[in-house]
């Protein structure tokens, strides 16, 4: 058993701090589109793969291959996560009323739990192999692009609430429109950009199991 | 068969040892040859004519500029040139070329006997002459293609391009995608299950993992390609208006699919090269690569961050000052792995015993030239630069500095490097020296002046400029320059012609290197090695030197053993997913107006249709557990009624057809029409190629010939092209009928 890792564990906290404390949850609140995505973003993923891998881990070990049809749900979770709340309704819902506003955090930070486990989660044993993470990591990036450039380019508002007149957006010489483009853009390039960071770390991870191995194998060539 | 030994009569022929007796010599055992040695020098020659064919069109342009106001080609013909000379270069000569030495070295640098598929092997390089030959046709049918490499809409579509040109160029590139689809898939089964033991990924040479990442950027980007050039056709062909704002598409929806494709193209031309550099360098600089982790991990940044930055091609097109922000964030991103890179090549040099072999003249010169070309990209990744020097004959020089600076400096690399494999004599060093300086000299000349060119405003794709300073002058180095390259490559050929008959014999392992095709004889028997070295690490053949003091201490690991049939099926499941992908994207973008799908169809006889399509993915289910449990008479009855059940919904989509085109609808009546009946048209043809295949199942089953192990691979791997044309159904059904009908 590896040890825990506090300091990932305190940016996992200051990270949802920042969420759902400061002003940017102020913003979020049916004031901005683009503060919204951001702390959408920030409680589907950021705070759970931090959590994940502040937590005690097993030492890396064998993984099943051919056991991912049982991450299917946990992919639709995660790619849900930011699909369902993107549905016009539920998305007004949420940014009017407080009790929806509080299931869709939880919901968020569950559902983001739930798609990294199989990545980040504490169990070896429940982890996919380095190819099924990637294709898995990879999949969802492809999905949450097509979303975030259909919101990006949308003629039609994804939450009615956020057009509404607003002198803090007007403020920032934001309009409604360009306020939904920068939601899709954070979606479509830096929510891809974390995906794609961990396909990279699965990497890392493979490439460091090898280093873990060698003093093993050279004690079994003797 | 008959040994027929025909020296001189094709390429390196004379040097066949007698294990290619086997199955055939001569020019006819070229063209029947399933062997992965003789394919790859296939697409290497045949890319080699190409690269002349597009040599010579780059001479016609830069003839033609060498002078203000000239007269020489005529401004249609020099577009057709200029697009003859892109398209070439792009799809027949650097794809080609890295498919031919993945061909040839990834079996033997993996210590495999072959590719997993032979065949198929074969029918990809088939389709790359013919692709060249459908592309070219387009000379006797009044006139080239003349819109540019990226073909860009409307300027493609018939109003503005007439002739059959554009037809022809979108022929020729799907009939080439097809095949460079089907040879990436057939990289990522070898290599992940014919590897020898011991050869884990982390084991790998560095040139098998980049051309391994390459292949899945091309299983996933020329799909996206096709799926565009069939729109391009069904627009040109059947007048429909998907990228045409008349009729209500969309020209820039064309720009987003082929940069989504252009984009990781850029790679799948970079990678490979990459992995040559990583071969040659450490092997002529004695040292082990520097950082081997971080040039792979790296690689796999660059191909996962490739599928996210297009629209960096498209900051002139109107996106948006924030989209351009995001783009222009993200794009300079992808420059730090390639930098990374970069320092490991420049580290593995660094303190080790350098021999400038040809081979290793070219590697360094790759690292100076690619590294100008990888500057000016960084400089395009920032929106207001790109829009002052986009079109220019700065973006010109930027990526010739990649792609023949960088790829092709890389090949040539290759090229001296593995020549000995190839034929088992050495290249001459001496033609070799004159052969890196001319090109050197002549490439500089040529392409650096361009950008001082294209910062003065020279615009690209015009026939011809105005005597404004320096211009002339300028433009004349330039041309020059091209001449210069021209004889560079013209001592290349000698040099090879030369080499092939009076070269140095080579040896085995003329420069001491450590991977496994230098284990074998070169040119490698038919069977490639008599017995593979143990694999214990990165560098076997060092492992087995005796002088090394280090011995090697890794285990030779038993692999995990895969079904090639099912590893294929997924890569084709991946490609054809991002095909539909497309297709279904094109259709939600013309439909969000659901009105006329509304009007027009039928929920509830669809609905019945679908059902049959939905069980028959069980009983194929049911009679995969018949064929494992051995009941063979439940096998084939059950495979009968999925037959049967397909077939029931393909009635149905053609009794729906049917009414539709008699109710007056027609693929270019309206964008619904079109994107309905290219998205559910093409899903009807993946169901009746899956009928036919079931049928030849089947067909082996009444016949008998069915024994379970022969045919269980094959059994599986339809089943699951079966499942997935049901859960493309499944998004077809759901986006088309039940969203617009609810």
């Amino acid at each position: 058993m590896m040890k825990g890792r506090p300091v990932v564990f305190v940016l996992a906290m200051i990270t949802l701090a920042i969420a759902l404390l400061s002003p940017l949850a102020t913003l979020a609140r049916g004031v901005l589109f683009s503060a919204h995505m951001l702390q959408h973003l920030l409680l589907v993923l950021v705070v759970p793969p931090l959590v994940l891998l502040s937590l005690p881990h097993d030492p890396p070990g064998e993984t099943r291959s051919g056991a991912w049809l049982r991450w299917i749900p946990s992919w639709g979770l995660g790619v849900g996560a930011m699909w369902l709340w993107h549905t016009p309704t539920l998305c007004d819902a949420a940014s009017t009323s407080v009790g929806m506003l509080r299931a869709q955090t939880v919901s968020l930070l569950v559902m983001g739990t739930a798609f990294f486990w199989p990545i980040f989660g504490p169990r070896a044993a429940q982890r996919l192999t380095t190819f099924g993470a990637m294709a898995y990591l990879f999949t969802a990036c492809a999905v949450c692009t097509v979303l975030g450039i259909a919101i990006t380019f949308s003629p039609v508002e994804v939450c009615s609430v956020f057009a509404h007149p607003s002198p803090a957006r007007d403020a920032l010489g934001l309009t409604a429109k360009s306020d939904q483009e920068i939601g899709g853009l954070l979606m479509w390039v830096p929510g891809c950009l974390i995906y794609a960071s961990c396909i990279v770390a699965m990497y890392g991870r493979y490439a460091r199991a090898e280093r873990l191995e060698r003093p093993r194998t050279q004690g079994e060539a003797r | 068969m008959t040994i027929l030994e025909s020296p001189g009569g094709t390429g390196a022929s004379d040097h066949v040892p007698e294990e290619h007796a086997g199955e055939g010599s001569g020019v006819f055992g070229w063209i029947a040859t399933v062997d992965h040695k003789r394919l790859g020098i296939l697409y290497l020659l045949t890319a080699f004519f190409f690269f002349g064919v597009g040599g010579i069109e780059a001479l016609l342009i830069r003839i033609q500029l060498s002078h203000p106001g000239l007269k020489f080609i005529g401004p249609d013909t020099y577009n057709q040139i200029f697009t003859m000379h892109g398209t070439t270069m792009i799809f027949l000569v650097v794809m080609p070329t890295l498919v031919g030495f993945a061909n040839y070295l990834v079996p033997l640098m993996i210590g495999a006997r072959d590719m997993a598929f032979p065949r198929l092997n074969a029918m990809s390089y088939w389709l790359f002459p013919f692709g060249g030959l459908l592309l070219h046709f387009s000379l006797f049918t009044g006139g080239a293609p003349a819109t540019g490499w990226f073909s860009y809409a409307p300027l493609s579509e018939t109003p503005y391009s007439s002739t059959m040109g554009t037809d022809y160029w979108a022929l020729a590139l799907l009939v080439l995608g097809i095949g460079s689809v089907a040879g990436a898939i057939n990289i990522i089964v070898t290599v992940v299950t014919l590897r020898a033991p011991g050869l884990t990924i982390r084991r790998l040479p560095l040139f098998v993992w980049m051309t391994f990442i390459t292949a899945f950027l091309i299983i996933l980007a020329l799909p996206v390609l096709n799926a565009a050039l069939v729109m391009l056709l069904v627009d040109r062909q059947l007048d429909a208006h998907i990228f045409t704002a008349h009729g209500g598409g969309s020209a820039i929806l064309w720009q987003h699919f082929f940069w989504t494709f252009g984009h990781p193209e850029v790679y799948i031309m970079a990678l490979p090269a990459f992995g040559m550099i990583s071969e040659i360098i450490p092997v002529f600089s004695r040292k082990p690569i520097f950082g081997y982790e971080f040039v792979a991990g790296s690689t796999l940044a660059i191909a996962v961050l490739s599928f996210g930055v297009w629209a960096h091609h498209m900051f002139a097109a109107g996106l948006g000052h924030r989209a351009d922000l995001a783009f222009a964030a993200g794009s300079m991103l992808i420059a730090v792995p390639t930098g990374v890179k970069i320092f490991n090549w420049i580290a593995t040099m660094w303190g080790g015993s350098l021999r400038f072999t040809t081979a290793m003249l070219f590697a360094v010169g790759f690292l100076l030239e690619f590294v100008i070309g990888g500057l000016s990209g960084v400089q395009f990744a920032s929106a207001p630069v790109d829009w002052q020097l986009t079109d220019s004959y700065y973006v010109v020089a930027h990526f010739h500095y990649v792609l023949f600076g960088g790829t092709a400096f890389a090949v040539m690399a290759g090229t001296y490097y593995w020549f000995p494999k190839m034929t088992g004599r050495l290249l001459s060093e001496r033609a070799g020296r004159w052969h890196f300086w001319l090109t050197v000299i002549g490439f500089n000349l040529t392409f650096f002046v361009q950008h001082l060119l294209g910062k003065m405003g020279m615009p690209r794709r015009v026939y011809t400029y105005p005597d404004l300073p320096n211009w002339g002058a300028l433009n004349g180095l330039s041309t020059i320059g091209s001449f210069i390259m021209a004889i560079s490559v013209v001592v290349f050929f000698a040099n090879i012609v030369w080499s092939l008959r009076r070269g140095e014999k080579a040896g085995d392992n003329p420069w001491q290197a450590w991977t496994l095709e230098w284990a074998t004889t070169s040119p490698p028997a038919h069977d490639n090695f008599d017995r593979v070295p143990p694999v214990r690490g990165r560098r076997p053949l060092w492992d087995l030197d005796d002088e090394n003091k280090e011995k090697p201490t890794g285990a030779i690991t038993e692999l995990k053993t895969y079904d090639p049939g099912v590893v294929a099926m997924w890569g084709f499941i991946a490609s054809e997913a991002f095909f539909f992908a497309i297709l279904i994207i094109t259709y939600v973008f013309f439909n969000l107006d659901k009105r006329a799908a509304a009007s027009h169809l039928d929920l509830k006889m669809t609905g019945i249709f679908t059902a049959c399509l939905f069980a028959s993915s069980f009983t194929l289910v049911l009679s995969e557990r018949a064929l494992a449990a051995g009941k063979n008479a439940a096998m084939r009855t059950w495979l009968a009624l999925t037959i049967v059940l397909g077939g029931v919904f393909i009635g149905g989509q053609a009794n729906e057809y049917r009414s539709l085109i008699g109710s007056g609808m027609g693929a270019s009546t309206s964008l619904f029409a079109t994107t309905f009946f290219t998205l559910t048209g093409f899903h009807g043809i993946h169901v009746t190629l899956g009928l036919i295949a079931l049928g030849v199942l089947l067909g082996l089953a009444v016949a008998g010939d069915f024994a379970k192990k022969k045919h269980s691979s094959a059994f599986k791997a339809l089943g699951m092209y079966w499942h997935f044309v049901d859960v493309v159904w499944v998004v077809v059904f759901s986006v088309v009928y039940i969203r617009s009908l609810t």
